[in-house]
């Protein structure tokens, strides 16, 4: 390194002048071993353009940039300004937006230099942007839109317009390096840090570009953030359509077996071979939720079982609307049977909304009626083990199906089968057995299959890169988190 | 029944009535011990012109008397009993499966539960069921009633509803009878006998439904509570309606019934009844097949729990046709190793079906016959395994462990893992020209796992050791053990799956004339020599894929009998899987052929 002179550079001549006084007895006898600043390279270049595939949020900037520069530049500082939103013009007062370093404008740019994607352009004006569309706009009284933001003289006002245009102007400087202090050889710790202390006192050389031109970012049809959605998107629905054509075509599809459903048989056969109703309880929730109407196709099998075996379903109800849907499900499952005669609305009924008067009721009627079958299905809450309890508790085969995750576990002790989440809304294709359902629910299992890798991918890269503090697992994990999952 | 005093019992003669040969056997006393001495047989004499079973019987044991030069018969054609130092027996039983046996028609509420056990027990008392009417059976009541009017049962069981459960269904399927009046198979004078074996509550109310042209015997119910089965009472009843009617009405059976010490057992319950008395007497679980011309019956017992199948139309002559058609021609052909025109496949089969005496007169006609009966047997232990299940509508205990292994009620009991004896009857098991093909049967239709012991009965002398079991069962037992069965061997077989050439498990045997050690990789099959009577210490070690009964890996020691066939330690897997195509699948059983020498002269055979 070529040593400085000393009076060419008054602060150094200053700090070693300190040093000697400070502490002569431990001074070094040599000359300290400072640089000067390194003069960056002027950016050259400059462009500002709209992002592609974006909903007019980001704008690239690129510069021409080499490895060689990259050596003498720390950081590239991003400026930005606006000069127009809508039809108002503005005078540029650039503020600084982001430090960038210049290994990681490098990196983005690759070959093409420098590169770097302002975000987040339209969402908010800063106070100094709003300060400065005051100035311009003093004494008016139009309003102007940014967003879907309405700025007046009041304040903000929410408002559904659609964005104003915004355009934007940008420079970069480019922030020499600080030269570092040779600390070898240092035999003092106090002159080290009093040689480190100067250093940063010293002030980096700079290089600023010239000024894009005005840039306003646009919205275009589709977001490129979202492209592996895309994908997994397609992949799911082209499976979905292959498997319902195989199925079709009369491909067999192997759906395991669920014991919950299976079971509907031998549930409604004990009942009617002890001479018992089976009692149907469809959650508590209303027909506006899923899992009540995932219990209504439940229902449906129980009912054209009950009405093939001539055994008794009874159905009492908390919400008025689950019971009309439950009486015209029934019905028709009779009426699918063949034996319309046997259908009594009577046995489906409301009882209360209140939900412990409701499970009240149901306890009281199944200690002295001791139904046989006892089937719950739909949206439970509090009341879920205290149902399936009585049910063990009177010796009835007890079949139930939520997707409530608190109350599976109660269900799973108390109950004979119980079907799990995904299996209980999968009830439909698996009874019914129509190529078209099955085939859909074959295609959505390719979904989860992927979301599955993609976990597991996920975490693994997660936990190699916090691990090994790898910069290409990094990379991995933030390209998963950037692009993939966008 | 008259009393028999065990210690004072020396000759047991026992018959066993077929619909074409009549059976005899002398059990005596030799050394102490029970021991099957002579046998005879003769042509059955139930059909005209003769028309009375006890011509036949006197045949037979005609037959035995010169034998064992021991006079059995006095001049009046009757047993002489008691035995004395010169002459009779102190025993006579018979079984008979004579007419067809009997054919029973059962009902029941639920198919797969009341209707079931109802089944269970006909088939456990040696019927043969004709048809299940049950309420869920998808029939119109119009259809069901056309249906017991063509059937021609010699009797009904009737059963429904758990005790104060259900009257409404069972009282309909009384209701459905009635009319329909089904006539019996024998005597147009007699009255059809029905067993009703349902809710006691519903009782009072069959009583009314029926009127005098049916004989109804109320019985205990058959299921009291849908958690338990309780069979024997309705399997007693049809045991006595059996002779009560059944026999009686057939010809010479008054007479026979006079001259047996026991009641006369159908055929297939005195089979069972024997399996189940050596699997409790010797804490194993068994299975049994007889495969016959028409109809294949396998017996289990698991557990303690017995189970009887018939496969009414699978069969080796009558019924080969719809074993063709059931396994379907390139299932049979997969267990061939030489090319064979389909055309004449199909005319050998005809050809059985139409000339059901017929043995095979040349090494192809064997190899396919036997191809043909490994596919049959494959077929009936299915249908067993799908029939020998735990109960249904039975409530579960469950524990949060159970989230994701949940299993319905009605799953098989039939665990190959646990088979101990394996035992083969009928005539292409009992009368394959060499043992080694008879295992090798066993083995790939049953595809028993683990350790299992092979034999077969040496002269279908089960039904008569059966009935013997139900008076006399020390005498049963030694019998059995030391006449009965013909030992084949063992088979040491691993569960699961690998890679072709593969390591599948290492062995060491030690033994008096056995001692080896070795490697059996995946694919291969192995044929050690051990004697009958000889036993060896068998130490396996299966790699992670293969479970020999201990679990996936794990170690298994034990002690194996030998036999007139040997050691065979089987590395194919199970489940069996042979190779698709027909070229490599030719190569692979022809490689398991010579390996346990089945043909010796595959080699001239043109395969």
């Amino acid at each position: 390194m070529r040593p400085m002179s000393l009076l060419k550079h008054p602060f150094l001549l200053a700090l070693t002048m300190g040093l000697l006084i400070t502490g002569c007895s431990h001074a070094p006898e040599e000359e300290v071993a400072l640089t000067e600043p390194t003069q960056p390279p002027t950016p050259a270049n400059l462009k500002a353009t709209d992002h592609p595939l974006d909903k007019g949020e980001k704008i690239d900037l690129t510069w021409d940039l080499t490895e060689a520069d990259v050596e003498l530049i720390d950081v590239f500082e991003i400026h930005k300004a606006i000069t127009q939103v809508g039809d108002v013009m503005i005078e540029p007062s650039f503020e600084l937006l982001e430090a960038v370093p210049a290994k990681d404008a490098f990196r983005t740019g690759g070959k093409r230099g420098g590169k770097f994607i302002v975000d987040a352009l339209n969402r908010h004006l800063t106070a100094r942007e709003l300060k400065k569309l005051d100035e311009t706009l003093a004494g008016s009284d139009t309003p102007f839109q940014v967003g879907k933001m309405v700025y007046d003289s009041d304040g903000e006002i929410w408002d559904d317009h659609p964005t104003s245009p915004i355009s934007y102007v940008f420079k970069i400087i480019a922030v020499g390096r600080v030269p570092q202090p040779d600390g070898e050889g240092e035999a003092d710790e106090n002159a080290a840090d009093l040689l480190l202390a100067a250093t940063q006192r010293i002030e980096p050389l700079r290089a600023e570009s010239a000024v894009t031109d005005p840039i306003t970012p646009g919205i275009q049809l589709f977001d490129g953030r979202l492209g592996s959605l895309c994908v997994i998107v397609l992949i799911i629905s082209l499976s979905v359509i292959y498997f319902i054509i195989a199925a079709r075509s009369g491909k067999p599809l192997k759906i395991r077996k669920i014991a919950g459903l299976e079971a509907v048989d031998e549930a409604v056969g004990r009942a009617t071979e002890m001479g018992r109703s089976c009692l149907f309880i469809p959650g508590i929730l209303d027909m506006n939720d899923i899992q009540t109407i995932a219990a209504m196709t439940v229902l449906a099998r129980v009912s054209k079982t009950a009405a093939e075996y001539d055994a008794k379903v009874e159905v009492p109800n908390c919400r008025s609307l689950v019971m009309t849907t439950a009486r015209e499900t029934v019905q028709a499952a009779f009426l699918a049977a063949g034996r319309p005669d046997a259908y009594n609305e009577n046995l489906i009924y409301y009882v209360t909304d209140d939900q412990f008067g409701y499970v009240a009721y149901l306890q009281g009627m199944m200690v002295r009626d001791k139904p046989a079958a006892c089937f719950y299905m739909g949206a439970f809450f509090a009341e879920s083990l205290i149902l399936a309890e009585t049910g063990n508790s009177i010796g009835a085969i007890q079949v139930a199906g939520t997707a409530m995750p608190a109350q599976l576990p109660f269900f799973v002790a108390a109950c004979d089968y119980t079907l799990i989440g995904e299996e209980f809304f999968a009830a439909s294709a698996y009874l019914s057995g129509e190529p078209d359902q099955l085939g859909s629910l074959k295609g959505q299992d390719v979904g989860k299959v992927i979301v599955a890798i993609g976990l597991l991918v996920g975490a693994a890269v997660a936990t190699v890169a916090t691990i090994t503090a790898s910069p290409a697992a990094w990379d991995a994990l933030n390209f998963i988190l950037d692009k993939i999952l966008a | 029944m008259k009393k028999i005093d065990p210690d004072k019992v020396n000759v047991i003669l026992a018959t066993d009535c077929g619909s074409t040969t009549t059976k005899a056997i002398l059990i005596q006393k030799v050394d102490g011990a029970y021991r099957q001495t002579h046998r005879g047989e003769a042509p059955s004499t139930v059909e005209e012109p003769f028309a009375d079973v006890t011509i036949g019987v006197q045949n037979s044991v005609t037959e035995v008397q010169e034998l064992a030069d021991w006079r059995l018969l006095d001049d009046d054609g009757r047993i002489i009993q008691p035995a004395t130092e010169t002459e009779g027996c102190d025993l006579y039983i018979s079984t008979s499966s004579a007419g067809g046996g009997l054919q029973m028609m059962v009902a029941g509420v639920i198919a797969e539960m009341t209707a079931a056990s109802a089944k269970r027990a006909a088939l456990g008392a040696g019927a043969i069921v004709m048809d299940v009417i049950a309420s869920n059976d998808k029939r119109r009541p119009h259809e069901q009633i056309q249906r017991i009017r063509e059937l021609r049962p010699d009797m009904i069981l009737i059963s429904g509803g758990t005790d104060g459960g259900d009257t409404k269904h069972v009282v309909a399927i009384a209701e459905l009878i009635a009319p329909a009046k089904p006539q019996p198979r024998f005597g147009g004078a007699y009255r059809m006998p029905v067993i009703y074996a349902g809710n006691h509550d519903a009782a009072p109310t069959i009583e009314n439904a029926f009127d005098e042209s049916v004989d109804l015997s109320i019985v205990a119910n058959l299921r009291p509570v849908l958690e338990r089965e309780n069979l024997n009472p309705a399997r007693d009843a049809i045991h006595d309606v059996f002779l009560e009617h059944v026999m009686a009405h057939a010809p010479g059976y008054n007479r026979l019934m006079e001259w047996t010490d026991a009641p006369i057992m159908p055929t297939p319950g005195a089979v069972g009844n024997i399996l189940q008395t050596i699997a409790e007497d010797q804490g194993i679980h068994a299975v049994g097949v007889d495969i016959g011309g028409a109809t294949t019956d396998v017996f289990s017992v698991f557990d303690g729990t017995f189970n009887r199948t018939v496969s009414a139309n699978l069969g080796m002559s009558y019924s080969i046709s719809n074993v063709c058609a059931e396994a379907t021609l390139p299932n049979i052909l997969r267990w061939v190793h030489f090319d064979m025109d389909e055309r004449e496949l199909r005319n050998r089969v005809k050809n059985k079906m139409i000339r059901p005496t017929t043995i095979p007169q040349s090494r192809e006609a064997l190899i396919f016959e036997q191809a043909v009966a490994r596919e049959a047997l494959r077929l009936a232990y299915q249908q067993h395994k799908e029939f020998a299940t735990t109960l249904k509508g039975v409530q579960q205990q469950r524990s949060v462990g159970d989230t994701f292994s949940q299993e319905t009620g009605g799953q098989t009991i039939v665990n190959n893992m646990k088979l101990n004896l394996l035992v083969a009857s009928g005539g292409v098991l009992s009368h394959a020209p060499r043992m080694n093909q008879t295992a090798m049967l066993l083995i790939d239709a049953f595809q028993p796992e683990g350790f299992t012991t092979l034999a077969k009965d040496s002269i279908f002398m089960m039904p008569h050791l059966g009935v013997t079991a139900q008076v006399h069962p020390k005498a049963a037992m030694e019998v059995f053990d030391r006449d009965c069965l013909i030992y084949l061997g063992t088979c040491v077989a691993a569960k699961g799956h690998g890679k072709e050439g593969k390591p599948c498990f290492s062995y060491r045997i030690e033994g008096d004339t056995l001692n080896e050690s070795g490697e059996i990789m995946y694919g291969e099959i192995k044929l050690l020599p051990l004697g009958l009577g000889e036993t060896a210490m068998v130490t396996v070690e299966p790699t992670k894929m293969y479970d020999m009964g201990a679990g996936l890996g794990k170690r298994v020691k034990r002690e194996v009998k030998g036999g007139t066939v040997g050691l065979v330690l089987d590395g194919r897997g199970r489940e069996l899987r042979l190779p698709e195509d027909r070229a490599t699948c030719q190569r692979t059983i022809k490689r398991w052929i010579e390996a346990l020498d089945l043909y010796p002269e595959t080699g001239s055979a043109g395969a």
